[in-house]
């Protein structure tokens, strides 16, 4: 703490920081203009201004750091006429309007008659978002903040929000809500969107969400969100929600009370059990349902249903990350946190493309990298981060695991692993050593197309550059090969001393928010709550549940459609989870869903696996209607919060399980509301037991969290692995995809995500992010499109072993010669129909990153 | 006793800039064969003992902002020359540069060693084309000759120096503006702390020292620290060049030692002459256009840093701006303010509106529709930017408005009374510059 003197009056201050933090933290005020507390300081607009004895000339207490002791004035007559001064002469200036206004974007209005030049913006744009869109142009009275395009809509903008959120006049605005008025409730919630898990407040007027802004103290996003988080919020209040229940009766919708359709679940659910048994049944829920959602659904899958059939759309994107984290380390969750971030000396970032998938993180490593850590990119595509980076292996898709052997054998072959590491907590290395003898970057360099010097350069980077951190996304989970992949980058991390050490670790980046959550709470056919083994914790869960846990193992989400087609799955409760656009191969998924007896949907939107199989649809709602948590990427639980009422008679997901299952005869599930659950998941889960909601108000607490006084755990495996003291060095073999090109098929066809849409499109795609990225497209490199002549904007028509689909191209250098990229974001193009049947053998997780397929003119 | 030039002895020669005659009748080079024979922190005490003080405009002693640049840091450390010269008035750097090119690369060479730094920086003025051929051609020699380069004089020490060209915006000559634009960026000040000795140049420790500073310390080095400060007063010690400009006969740059009063700048045959057409002296600007204004009484003053301060002036650059009778206070203001508002980097508030609130108040003062509440204003937005504003520059832009105010209240008074100016200034009436300014 420091003593310091304001205005004459004595007060502690903590310690640190600048005048201005102690001036607030006496809650004395003092105005500011162009202080924005996650910017550098700029002491631009000067209102801040303060005398401090001893200093001879006037100090902006934005700028001046605090000192013990300091006898800070804040108000006297010259302070005041030097503010009056300041605001008067930016009262006075008045510029030609029209020419300022630019409303080209869809989201941000700039009105830049009402800029008061104060480089909020400037510095956001550049200090957090790393866009650099906004410059300062002309000097003195013709100073202009200009963006560096034609207009906003041309510029580099990703529409992340930030200028607007930090613009202290009217000059950036946003165009959402704006009609309806200021919102008069903020609610703090976290985003709907992606694994990141930012959290916003969400404002509310007249029961309607008008708006969204960041939330400064998140540890997470820390005051940041991306386009998604910030503006794609209107799917809430669309007109196509479904707010009544429906059951299908001879091919039409009928819709009924819920009290009807719990009965008809019931009577079919029943039906089925009956007659072909409980393992007839299964349950699918949805990474981007709460975690109280997910617990209810596998309870009631277990508990009610009788059955481990139970899944959720984790086991097609990050499944394999959770079982070879398991499988090495022993538990299936993130290693590091985000924080690692700006921790790291070293990052590497493979298979992901987290400035378009998790745009929030991805900012943080793009500032990581200005800052001067090394960055490695492996990538098959030059994603932006490769603009950033010490080096970009565009490595060939379908081969991460030959790159990540040699980067090993590297790392070993020239003695730059850990060796005190090696040997206090590893085991099996001279067995490893021999299997990586065999991978010379010469060999890997021919499998992977990416030259041995740069695969040796990589590895030397990431093994001299203590502590290095690893995040990876899809790109190296939905492979034939996803499991070793991801066991490949702990290898390397396990060579390097790389895990248990802040700035270290490997990251899965989680698709979806609750990926980690879901998948946590249960929903999976081998675990329980808390990812404990079926056997493992079945006497704890029995005696809480108070039924006996069901013996015969259960499906995975695979498994249940193979299960459907034979006949042996007759029932799916599918929640929040558009199965058929979201599956790979889609005619066979399709085929599946038809062939079963009873599907019930429960969901916001009559989904296109709703539309076409469902025989009851129970109408959710979604994230900002109700209470709960989310567990984000590193393994923090964070607090959602209801902002509205349920629309129409929609209802949370859990409370919709819970009535089912009441209604169909069965205890436990009379809940209070979504604490009540969870405080049943600490009762079972040793790791949770720490996290009330009182205590995940602000900001969440990371997984584990054992005790009420632990503060939450940001490095695991510290001490010791979770699976022993030491880890398993395993070897990897390297087997080639069954899709690699051919004369029939001669491109490889990677599927992925753009920073606008999201997934199937069920949210982005009901909000104006269409206007920013309207359609999936096919981008192709310049090279093959001039060979096959294919022209911007043509369609083309792709086709592979199952299936095909047409989209418009996009002519696009970052995509590499031979190969193509393409989103799935939009229903109409299903580009899922063009994925194959390749499967991780561990998890079963879609080999959704690499499709042979042809080219023809559509 | 007469004063014997050094910086500028053979300016007028005609091969002067070259390398070999630097070598041949400057003994050039040999301060940078003494200079790495010592110390590098024995150099900085010499530059200490000789009392050098910065000729940028602050007057900082050179030692001191030496002896500041961080020493423990594995980071890179970098001389910065600053060769903006962008104050009005002044012109003596672009003279040194161009006619006595190696006295400045030998200093940067000398004052690399002596901080630790491996490279310089010369940041020119975006307008001086000509200065950047005349320095790149004869760094290039220097190089050649081994005086620039990888172990220089065989004593292992490495030095590179860089030419780098502005884009033309007073405002880079503001030494962490400087910096900025170095770094590509906009010319726009940093705030300090940190100074640019901990944290210049991409964040590493700075030392930015003007093209005159720098010429003075192979000198230093050459013929001891107490030679240097004996040619001037104390604690103002060595060679200085002035620049007169204005009403007199001979504009120019002269160099004379600081015992030399203004008047004898002013009027001594061997400086600028006297008053053009004999007409009577009104006032001077000693130190280029940010410093107040000094009157006749005041001629008399040795133009020292300390003794014009003393008088209520600065030496600042020492730009000398003369003018006569036929100058308006008024006016004068007007024209100082229309280059700040034009300058001013826009950055800070009450620089960049203020200024141009100033502009348009004195505008309408010189066109006659001055009120008397537009004098209180004047002084109040003045008084607002003093000591207010994020670098040295607002103080810069007030002041003019503020010392012709102090001392020619009455013809500010005049203006609003009469609606023009009442001075007899039929030059000034052949020239309406006030249509020009709009
Ligand atoms: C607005 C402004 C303009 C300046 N322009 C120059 C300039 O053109 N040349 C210069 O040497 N110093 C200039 N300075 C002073 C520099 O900031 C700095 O004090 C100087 O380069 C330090 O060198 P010195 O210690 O050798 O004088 C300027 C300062 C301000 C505030
Ligand atoms: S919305 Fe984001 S990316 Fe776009 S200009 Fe503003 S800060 Fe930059
Ligand atoms: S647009 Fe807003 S944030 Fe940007 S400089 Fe102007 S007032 Fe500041
Ligand atoms: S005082 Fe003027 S020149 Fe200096 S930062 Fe402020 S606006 Fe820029
Ligand atoms: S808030 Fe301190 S200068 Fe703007």
């Amino acid at each position: 703490m420091a003593r310091v003197t304001i205005d004459g009056r004595p007060y502690e201050v903590p310690d640190g920081g600048s005048v201005l933090g102690a001036v607030r933290a006496a809650r004395v005020r003092l105005p500011t203009l162009c202080h924005d507390p996650r910017l550098a300081p700029s002491g631009v607009c000067r209102l801040c201004l303060v005398r401090i004895a001893g200093v001879a000339r006037a100090v902006t207490a934005c700028t001046t750091p605090l000192a013990d002791g300091m006898d800070i004035v804040t108000a006297s007559p010259e302070l005041a006429a030097a503010r009056r001064g300041i605001l008067r002469m930016l009262a006075a200036r008045r510029r030609s309007r029209a020419a300022l206004i630019d409303e080209s974007h869809p989201y941000i209005r700039v009105d830049m008659s009402r800029c008061v030049d104060c480089y909020r913006c400037v510095q956001i744009c550049d200090e957090v978002q790393g866009q650099f869109v906004w410059h300062v142009r002309g000097r003195g009275l013709d100073t202009r903040i200009e963006p560096d395009g034609a207009s906003l809509r041309e510029s580099a903008c990703v529409s992340c929000g930030a200028c607007v959120d930090t613009c202290p006049t009217g000059a950036l605005e946003d165009r959402l809500g704006a009609a309806h008025g200021a919102p008069d409730t903020w609610t703090r919630t976290v985003c709907p969107y992606c694994g990141v898990g930012c959290e916003l407040d969400a404002g509310t007027r007249d029961g309607r969400l008008v708006a969204v802004r960041p939330v400064i103290d998140s540890p997470v996003s820390r005051g940041h969100l991306c386009v998604k988080g910030r503006y794609a919020f209107d799917f809430v209040a669309a007109g196509d929600r479904v707010t009544e229940p429906m059951v299908r009766g001879r091919g039409a919708w009928r819709t009924v009370t819920w009290d009807e359709a719990y009965a008809v679940v019931a009577a079919r659910l029943g039906d089925v059990i009956r007659r072909h048994g409980a393992d007839a049944a299964a349950v699918l829920t949805s990474a981007r349902a709460t975690n109280e959602d997910n617990y209810v659904a596998q309870k009631f899958a277990r508990a009610v249903l009788g059955t481990h059939n139970v899944d959720c759309c984790a086991r097609v994107c990050h499944a394999p990350s959770a079982a070879a984290l398991r499988r090495v380390v022993g538990a299936g969750l993130a290693t590091g946190s985000f924080d690692d971030i700006e921790r790291a000396a070293t990052l590497l970032v493979c298979g992901a493309n987290p400035t378009e998938s998790h745009p929030v993180v991805g900012a943080r490593i793009k500032q990581a990298a200005r800052r001067g850590a090394r960055l490695i990119v492996i990538d098959p595509r030059r994603i932006e981060l490769a603009a950033y980076a010490d080096l970009h292996l565009a490595v060939r898709p379908g081969t991460n695991v030959a790159l990540l052997n040699a980067m090993a054998h590297v790392v070993l072959a020239e003695g730059l692993g850990d060796r005190a590491f090696l040997a206090a907590r590893t085991s099996g290395l001279e067995e490893f050593r021999r299997f990586l003898d065999a991978w010379p970057p010469s060999r890997a360099a021919e499998i992977c197309g990416v030259d041995a010097a740069s695969i040796r350069r990589a590895a030397v980077l990431y093994a001299t550059g203590a502590p290095a951190t690893s995040v990876h996304g899809l790109g190296v989970t939905e492979h034939v090969q996803g499991t070793d992949g991801v066991a490949a980058l702990i290898n390397l991390a396990l060579l390097t001393g790389n895990i248990g050490r802040p700035g270290s670790g490997v990251n899965p980046l989680r698709g979806q928010n609750n990926v980690q959550g879901a998948a946590h709470m249960g929903c999976d056919p081998g675990v329980l709550a808390g990812s404990v083994p079926v056997d493992q914790g079945r006497v704890a869960f029995e005696r809480q549940w108070g039924v006996a846990l069901p013996s015969a193992h259960g499906r995975t989400l695979p498994q249940m459609l193979d299960g459907a087609i034979d006949g042996s799955v007759r029932a799916l409760w599918i929640m929040g989870y558009d199965v058929l656009l979201s599956n790979p191969d889609a005619a066979a998924t399709a085929q599946a869903l038809a062939a079963l007896d009873v599907v019930v949907v429960q969901d916001l939107f009559l989904t296109e696996t709703a539309r076409d199989y469902a025989s009851v649809f129970l109408p959710a709602c979604s994230s900002f209607e109700k209470d709960g948590t989310f567990m984000n990427a590193e393994r923090r639980v964070q607090r959602v919060r209801a902002a509205l009422a349920p629309r129409g008679g929609s209802k949370a997901d859990w409370q919709i399980v819970c009535e089912a299952a009441r209604a169909m005869g069965a205890g436990g599930f009379d809940y209070a509301g979504p604490e009540a659950i969870w405080d049943e998941v600490r009762a079972l889960c040793a790791g949770a037991r720490g996290m009330t909601y009182a205590r995940l108000d602000r900001g969440g607490l990371q997984w584990p969290c054992p005790s009420l006084d632990h503060p939450g755990t940001a490095t695991l495996h510290a001490e010791t692995f979770a699976r022993g003291p030491r880890a398993v060095l395993e070897p990897v073999p390297y087997r080639e995809s069954s899709q690699t090109p051919s004369t029939e098929y001669p491109f490889q066809l990677i599927t992925g995500r753009t920073l606008y849409q999201f997934n199937a499109g069920t949210m982005t795609g009901r909000t104006r992010n269409a206007d920013l990225r309207p359609a999936d497209l096919l981008d192709i490199s310049p090279d093959d499109a001039a060979r096959v002549g294919v022209g911007e904007g043509d369609a083309v028509r792709v086709i592979s072993r199952h299936g095909t689909a047409v989209l418009g191209a996009h002519v696009d250098a970052t995509v590499a010669p031979g190969q193509l990229f393409a989103t799935f974001h939009q229903p109409a193009v299903r580009l899922n129909a063009v994925t194959g049947e390749g499967r991780d053998p561990v998890t079963g997780t879609p080999e959704y990153k690499v499709t042979a397929v042809r080219l023809e003119h559509a | 006793m007469a004063y014997e030039p050094v910086l500028t002895k053979h300016c007028a020669a005609r091969d002067g800039y070259t390398l070999d005659f630097y070598v041949k009748n400057q003994r050039g080079y040999e301060g940078l064969r003494k200079a790495l024979a010592l110390q590098p922190n024995d150099i900085i005490e010499q530059v200490k003992a000789s009392g050098l003080r910065g000729r940028g405009g602050a007057g900082f002693p050179t030692g001191m902002k030496w002896q500041f640049v961080l020493k423990d840091t594995p980071k890179p450390k970098y001389i910065c020359c600053n060769a903006d010269e962008s104050e009005p008035g002044t012109f003596k750097d672009h003279v040194l540069m161009e006619r006595n090119p190696h006295l400045l690369i030998e200093g940067c060479a000398i004052s690399c060693y002596a901080i630790g730094a491996k490279v310089a920086y010369i940041y020119i003025r975006g307008e001086f084309y000509h200065v950047q051929e005349v320095l790149e051609a004869e760094i290039e020699k220097a190089y050649k000759a081994g005086f620039l380069g990888r172990n220089i004089l065989g004593s292992g020490f490495d030095c590179d120096v860089f030419v780098h060209r502005g884009a033309g915006a007073y405002e880079a000559g503001e030494e962490t503006a400087l910096i900025e634009s170095l770094e590509g960026k906009r010319a726009q000040p940093r705030i300090k702390p940190p100074f640019p000795a901990v944290a210049g140049l991409y964040q590493c420790p700075t030392a930015v020292n003007n093209v005159e500073t720098l010429c003075n310390v192979p000198l230093i080095v050459l013929n001891g620290p107490e030679w240097f400060a004996s040619l001037g007063p104390e604690k103002n010690g060595g060679p200085k060049l002035f620049c007169i400009s204005g009403h007199v006969k001979r504009p120019g740059v002269y160099e004379t030692s600081m015992h030399t009063t203004l008047r004898e700048l002013v009027f001594g045959e061997q400086f600028a002459g006297g008053m053009i057409d004999e007409r009577p002296f009104k006032a001077i600007i000693p130190g280029g256009s940010s410093v107040p204004l000094l009157l006749e009484q005041d001629l008399d003053t040795p133009a020292s840093f300390d003794h014009i301060q003393k008088a209520g002036s600065l030496l600042g650059s020492a730009g000398l701006i003369v003018m006569n009778d036929s100058v308006c206070a008024v006016w004068l203001a007007m024209n100082l303010l229309h280059f700040y508002r034009h300058e001013s980097c826009g950055k800070c508030t009450p620089c960049r509106e203020g200024t141009d609130w100033l502009f348009k108040l004195l505008l309408r003062l010189e066109s006659g529709d001055g009120q008397p509440k537009d004098l209180d204003l004047l002084f109040g937005v003045s008084t607002n930017i003093v000591g207010k504003t994020l670098c040295a520059f607002g103080d810069a832009a007030a002041t003019p408005v503020l010392s012709t105010m102090k001392l020619f209240r009455g013809e500010y008074e005049a203006h609003v009374r009469e609606g023009r100016c009442t001075l007899p200034a039929p030059w000034r009436a052949a020239h309406p510059v006030v249509a020009a300014h709009q």
